[in-house]
């Protein structure tokens, strides 16, 4: 499949949240990035709901989205996207199906009774283990990888209209560079390794997807950057510097566009906060979340990440009783009224003031907005499409942009940094310069110098 | 794009990162916790300063007049003391942490080949993600920090079942069992494992942790004991060794973490 090597956007400016280059429509009248923001409503069924079958369908229909629908209707919102991050036991198809039927079904009956627009992303779970091989026929206790792919057919045989999936491919390697604050290891885990088996899993989900008329939407490197983002913290947290945790993110970039390449149309995952570079590249419909995440849990950047969205989603929220409704429905009224600021904005062509003033709000909170702000995600993407051909090489140069981008601001008193989060960042320069242009040699010096990072084998990416 | 030249980010925001900043540095810590003698304290330094490539030769060359545990406990441990005292002065970090005790494991094993019997351990913990949770990097930090604070871990990695922790808890009998779970839907299997265990007679506090459990959760069973953070569990395993059962570390737990 092609990669991406030019970009989509001809300037930063271009890039507005509600409107995408290609926008992506599904559903029952739902259309993304056509011109208006969507909010998309994620939720976790209480505990003890994953007793059987009935009690899931139940809690995931009857409860959460009956719940949903009717405070949309009741606040007078005309468009909401449910998402469905399955939990572990839903890996039972018996566990999984009433429930995506079920979602399907109670969509369809709102959407003819008011009119609402309406539709459901069914996010899969991937459960693979390194150690027990991330590939089908590498027999590992579990079967993992036989159910990952399993997962998407019940998905999308039963109602899915949006098919996505936070893959771990890389994992093991990002969690060892993470906690050792090894950027070298992060490039190689999730950089390169993370977008072969990409490569890998998104051409099989497409294909499943395509074979069932559902949109293949995307993913998020949730499971590298986002652990980099969540242990780095907040402004007096102390495991892992942001200036680390930003360029991750902006490795990461390089590794959740392998989806689209592969043939997924977007829109792609909400706690994926590259969506911003990815979207500048490549024009597909990106879902952000932010302020109205607070529910699952606290960034730095919860305005600057609605600049350019196109789906605004509170991440997760466990369902249970609040004063205003059941948590589901009280953060469905932050997210639609936020959303619905949006529109405003696109109604009355303010879109680029609203976007600016979300963006100028966090770009000096700290380093990893700053990287995220739509001008600096459109340089970080124009360093990984000139090196769009190779993963190696594209991965490096959006880390290596970030990363002089901070110090280059930092300089100039834009950015302010802390003296651990300056040594940490010349470091990760030092690091990615001193690494070989030849994409063998590298392999070879990863493969050389993380031979004993527990769980790690080639295997797991058909090499 | 708006012009924000002369935005005052003052009004906007404050950089409690940078306001707090700790003027401290390692070799002032170094001068004031390391010991006076140079054997021992090159070897602290090596662990100070994450030196592994050095760790090795500097225990070696220590062995030749100082005894094994001397070795261990006056320099490669007080090495970690250091490196903990700046952790939690924020001048480390954690990836500090995991380099320091990397290189202090180092120079451990090569001194404890001289001790009769292996070095004597403070106690045995079994650790754990629950069933269905392929997320375990905080159980990972924990269980480098218990491991580099003197305790013998026993980690059973993720995902593991609720009769697998039970079964492990039989057999090896440690003084304290934990799980980590990053999902509320598996977090459920903590009061499952820890019914099970008092079914069996067996009293140890059970440690439920991770991003998805807050302490009402992990109190909320018999043997339940909480932990917000990595660090915070050698402090508890010590006061557990010293006697506390899961009701005294539940009634004097923000004592024990300093919150």
């Amino acid at each position: 499949m092609a990669k991406y090597t030019k970009m989509a956007y001809s300037s930063p400016d271009e890039m507005v949240f509600g409107h995408a280059k290609e926008p992506v429509s599904y559903g029952f009248g739902i259309k993304v990035g056509a011109g208006r923001v969507i909010p998309e409503l994620n939720y976790g069924p209480r505990p003890g709901s994953e007793a059987s079958p009935e009690k899931l369908r139940k809690e995931y229909v009857d409860y959460i989205s009956k719940d949903v629908l009717n405070r949309c209707v009741t606040l007078g919102f005309p468009d909401v996207q449910l998402e469905t991050e399955w939990i572990s036991q839903m890996g039972d198809p018996k566990m999984a199906t009433p429930v995506v039927e079920g979602q399907r079904a109670i969509c369809e009956k709102f959407h003819e009774e008011y009119g609402i627009n309406c539709a459901v992303r069914q996010t899969i779970p991937d459960q693979r283990e390194a150690e027990e091989g991330y590939r089908p026929g590498m027999n590992g206790k579990h079967s993992y990888p036989e159910h990952l792919f399993q997962c998407a057919e019940v998905a999308c045989e039963n109602g899915a209209d949006v098919l996505s999936c936070e893959t771990l491919g890389g994992k093991e390697l990002g969690d060892y560079a993470t906690t050792n604050g090894d950027i070298v290891a992060f490039l190689f885990g999730i950089g390169y390794l993370g977008s072969i088996d990409m490569e890998y899993v998104w051409k099989e989900f497409v294909n499943i997807a395509k074979k069932n008329k559902v949109i293949a939407g995307g993913d998020t490197n949730c499971s590298g950057a986002n652990t980099s983002m969540f242990m780095a913290g907040g402004m007096l947290d102390q495991d892992v510097q942001r200036t680390y945790s930003a360029v991750t993110r902006a490795i990461s970039a390089a590794r959740t566009l392998v989806a689209w390449e592969q043939g997924a149309s977007g829109p792609d995952k909400d706690c994926g906060y590259e969506g911003p570079i990815c979207k500048a590249i490549a024009g597909k419909p990106c879902a952000q979340e932010g302020k109205n995440c607070q529910c699952a849990h606290a960034d730095l950047q919860g305005n600057l990440m609605a600049q350019v969205c196109d789906l605004w989603s509170n991440e997760s929220i466990e369902y249970h009783p609040e004063f205003g409704g059941t948590s589901v429905q009280c953060w469905m009224g932050s997210l639609g009224y936020e959303v619905a600021l949006m529109n405003t904005a696109i109604q009355c062509n303010k879109e680029k003031d609203l976007r600016d003033l979300y963006m100028i709000t966090d770009r000096e909170r700290g380093p990893e907005g700053h990287i995220l702000a739509y001008d600096n995600a459109y340089k970080i993407g124009q360093a990984i499409v000139s090196e769009g051909n190779n993963y190696y090489l594209r991965a490096k140069a959006a880390g290596l942009t970030a990363a002089k981008l901070i110090k280059e601001h930092n300089d100039a008193k834009e950015l302010q940094l802390t003296r651990k989060q300056r040594e940490v960042l010349e470091g990760i320069i030092k690091d990615l310069e001193a690494l070989p242009d030849d994409e063998d040699k590298f392999f070879e010096y990863c493969c050389k110098k993380y031979a004993d990072v527990p769980n790690f084998t080639l295997k797991n990416y058909g090499l | 794009m708006i012009d924000y030249a002369k935005v005052d980010f003052a009004k906007i925001l404050r950089r409690y990162d940078v306001e707090a900043q700790n003027e401290t540095t390692p070799e002032a810590v170094a001068k004031t916790m390391l010991p006076k003698d140079p054997v021992l304290y090159k070897v602290a330094e090596c662990v100070l300063y994450m030196k592994f490539k050095d760790v090795g030769p500097a225990t070696s060359e220590a062995l030749k007049t100082k005894d094994a545990l001397d070795i261990i406990n006056n320099g490669l441990v007080v090495g970690m003391e250091c490196v903990a005292k700046l952790y939690a002065e924020h001048i480390y970090y954690l990836p500090e942490i995991m380099m320091a005790a990397k290189t202090m494991e180092i120079g451990i094993a090569i001194a404890e080949k001289q001790i009769p019997g292996g070095r004597t351990t403070k106690g045995t913990v079994v650790m754990h993600a629950a069933e269905g949770d392929p997320h375990d990097i905080g159980k990972n930090i924990a269980a480098v920090m218990m491991r580099s604070s003197g305790y013998t871990v026993i980690d059973m990695g993720k995902d593991v079942a609720v009769d697998d922790v039970v079964a492990k808890v039989k057999e090896v009998k440690p003084f304290l069992v934990t799980g980590t779970a990053l999902m509320t839907t598996t977090m459920t299997a903590f009061p499952r494992a820890a019914s099970k265990l008092v079914a069996a007679g067996i009293n140890i506090p059970f440690m439920a942790a991770g991003g998805a459990v807050n302490r009402d959760f992990s109190e909320s069973f018999d043997l339940g004991i909480y932990s917000e953070k990595a660090p915070q569990t050698p402090p508890i395993a010590d006061k557990i060794l010293e006697g506390y059962d899961w009701k005294r570390i539940r009634a004097e737990w923000d004592d024990i973490v300093g919150a």
